[in-house]
């Protein structure tokens, strides 16, 4: 056994992986103004002990190999390689959190791990994995930790187990795996209502969270005949359209949202890995004043109506067969990146006021339970500055984060304001210093 | 725990003002919690910078490899005349344009226009050199790209304090190409003739001048300024 160590060691160094298509997108737009970082943490019931959380990330990082990689630049494309660089080690939180990573430094870590007072963070750059990869991650180094602190944590409620080795379907890239339909054309998305405030100096994140019940919040929505996600999306919706009539423009432009989907629900996988699709509720105040009902009514319907396997694989698809393009394979990544960094601003960033995501509740077996106050998420810095909304619930919280660069705090202050004037007791804790 | 008058939201009790309004907390009966932590750290992350030397670098390596190559193929296609001067010229006047600005970031003005107007003089020198025109580099050539580069050091410093409308730019830009095409006249006339008998240049100061005459106009009188938005607006 101790002789076949080193061997297997060199084979995991050898090991590299293609990157799926959400991370050819991230790694080619990821620059100093914009960080396809995300965050999640948890709030402990006792102060962190760092000595406790560093050994929980020692114990835990080898069954995710998804995570213990480096991203280096090939000829063609980018490329993700096994990280043997010690580490990742746990460090002090810090108030601009979500940097964007820079590949070349940190030993190519794309993972962090943060602890300040009852808080444990993990920082998780978008190319490696989506928020439900990163969430059983995070679920998984919970239970490890608590482990360490001596509690009887059960490998159940989609906690891995550390001491197994990983499985290979926890690596496949799901959307080669379902892109067997006929793709769908590109469509060219209209312009939206950018929501873009004033740049606060280099690499300042404001963090604004709210907190409220999610038994309040499922009452209110089940009033106006929607979901949680639903109804928040239309509040956002509607702050955002009464935002822009306020500015008195010209021409009020449409309004809309990205709302990530994960897309495992509907295509059965193991991947840790990327596997999202964004949808995009839409709102056109040009053709005329629309009341929050309405609004509600219309992202419920649209929801409904365009979240469905049909259209989602053939979106797949249609990502996957660009990719397959023999003269988008054959062109030198130096010259695909601003290509691809257009075609993302023309589809990911200008038709778009914002993103709001929802991975839903954080699910724990019950020993952990009580150990965990609450769950937080955060979105990294956008493209602009503006805002960008995440929320997650676990128990009776949900935490709804407004993150951004800019200096206004105008969409969160209506935001919160709104759901005050329905009913809503909301909490809010923010980074801002000024 | 505190509360925003404005928002109607509850607040952290360490909190001193409503992130969302910033509305200050006071309440005299319980003022904010100094002793407990906050609910985000304090300290900021510190960014190393990136390295700029590997661009600059990449950039020098590239002309110098120009350079070098065509002074090489010099030495064996038409030996007798050094026209790869004229590359060699050009790819230092680039490095200074290109490289210097990459590695140092802000650098004084003036100190600027001179290394420009060293590279352009540089240039030209080189030329010279080929062409065995060391009279009218210094005679001709010099004092053009001096006044060149005086008029383009005033340029600056004027954009620098008008730079905030449209028109007040466009009307320098103007007034100082029409200044240095007179400059321009002026040189060559003491060089060909040693006299100064201003005619093309006075024409093309004339119509600067006069471009620029409603230009002022148009900035310095509200009433116009407001007529010429209104008629030209996006």
């Amino acid at each position: 056994m101790a002789g076949k160590q080193p061997e297997e060691k060199e084979k995991r160094q050898k090991e590299w992986y293609r990157l799926d298509n959400a991370a050819v997108v991230y790694s080619a737009i990821q620059k100093e103004r914009y960080s396809a970082v995300y965050r999640f943490s948890a709030v402990m019931d006792q102060p962190v002990d760092p000595a406790a959380l560093q050994r929980a990330v020692d114990k835990t990082m080898p069954r995710f190999p998804g995570f213990r990689v480096r991203i280096k630049q090939g000829v063609f494309w980018y490329y993700s390689e096994f990280n043997d660089a010690p580490g990742p080690f746990v460090q002090k939180d810090i108030s601009n959190c979500c940097q964007p990573v820079r590949f070349d430094q940190d030993d190519g870590w794309l993972v962090r791990f943060f602890y300040y007072e009852r808080r444990i963070s993990l920082e998780v750059f978008h190319a490696i994995s989506d928020g439900a990869g990163a969430m059983t991650l995070l679920r998984t180094l919970l239970a490890v930790y608590l482990r360490e602190l001596g509690y009887q944590i059960p490998n159940t409620c989609g906690v891995l187990d550390v001491d197994k080795p990983p499985r290979p379907e926890e690596l496949e890239d799901a959307y080669a795996r379902y892109a067997t339909v006929k793709a769908r054309r590109f469509t060219t998305l209209k312009k939206a209502y950018p929501n873009a405030g004033t740049a606060e100096p280099f690499y300042t994140l404001n963090v604004t969270m709210g907190f409220c019940s999610v038994r309040q919040l499922k009452e209110k929505a089940r009033e106006h005949g929607a979901s949680i996600t639903e109804y928040l999306t239309a509040v956002l919706l509607k702050v955002l359209v009464d935002q822009q009539r306020r500015e008195r423009p010209k021409k009020e432009l449409p309004v809309a949202l990205a709302i990530p989907i994960n897309l495992r629900p509907w295509f059965p996988t193991e991947s840790l890995r990327n596997f999202i699709l964004t949808v995009r509720p839409c709102i056109d105040p040009g053709l005329g004043e629309y009341t929050f009902e309405e609004i509600v009514s219309q992202v419920h319907h649209y929801l409904r109506l365009n979240i469905n396997r049909q259209q989602m694989q053939a979106e797949l698809a249609g990502n996957v067969k660009f990719a397959r393009n023999k003269l988008v394979q054959i062109t030198p990544v130096v010259l695909k990146n601003p290509g691809v960094a257009f075609g993302y601003w023309m589809a990911g960033v200008r038709p778009f006021s914002g993103t709001y995501t929802n991975p839903g509740p954080f699910e724990v077996p019950e020993e952990m339970r009580p150990h965990i106050r609450r769950m937080e998420v955060i979105l990294g810095q956008a493209t602009m500055p503006r805002v960008h909304c995440a929320s997650i619930s676990y128990g009776d919280v949900m935490e709804i984060t407004f993150a951004g660069t800019q200096k206004e705090s105008d969409t969160e202050r209506d935001f919160f304001r709104f759901l005050v004037r329905d009913g809503i007791h909301v909490k809010v804790e923010s980074n801002r210093t000024q | 725990m505190p509360y925003c008058v404005h928002c109607g939201v509850e607040l952290d009790g360490t909190a001193t003002f409503c992130p969302l309004c910033r509305t200050e907390v006071i309440d005299p009966g319980r003022p904010p919690d100094t002793q407990s932590p906050k609910p985000f750290p304090d300290e900021r992350g510190e960014v190393p910078p990136i390295p700029k030397g590997a661009v600059a670098a990449v950039i020098t390596a590239m002309l110098a490899c120009v350079a070098v190559g065509c002074g090489l193929l010099n030495l064996f296609l038409k030996p007798g005349r050094t026209w790869s001067l004229y590359v060699i010229g050009a790819t230092i006047m680039l490095w200074l344009w290109i490289v210097l600005p990459i590695l140092f970031k802000r650098i004084p003005l003036l100190v600027r226009s001179l290394i420009n107007v060293a590279a352009v003089a540089l240039y030209v020198y080189l030329m010279s050199v080929e062409l065995n025109g060391r009279a009218w580099y210094l005679g001709l050539a010099v004092p053009i790209i001096l006044w060149g580069g005086a008029v383009w050091l005033l340029l600056s410093l004027m954009l620098r304090v008008y730079h905030r409308s449209v028109i007040s730019s466009a009307a320098i830009l103007i007034g100082s190409l029409g200044v240095f095409l007179l400059g321009v006249e002026f040189f060559i006339d003491r060089w060909l003739t040693g006299g100064w008998d201003p005619s093309w240049s006075l024409v093309v100061l004339t119509i600067c001048v006069c471009t620029v005459i409603p230009l002022v106009i148009i900035r310095r009188i509200p009433a116009f300024r407001e007529e010429v938005r209104r008629r030209f607006h996006t």
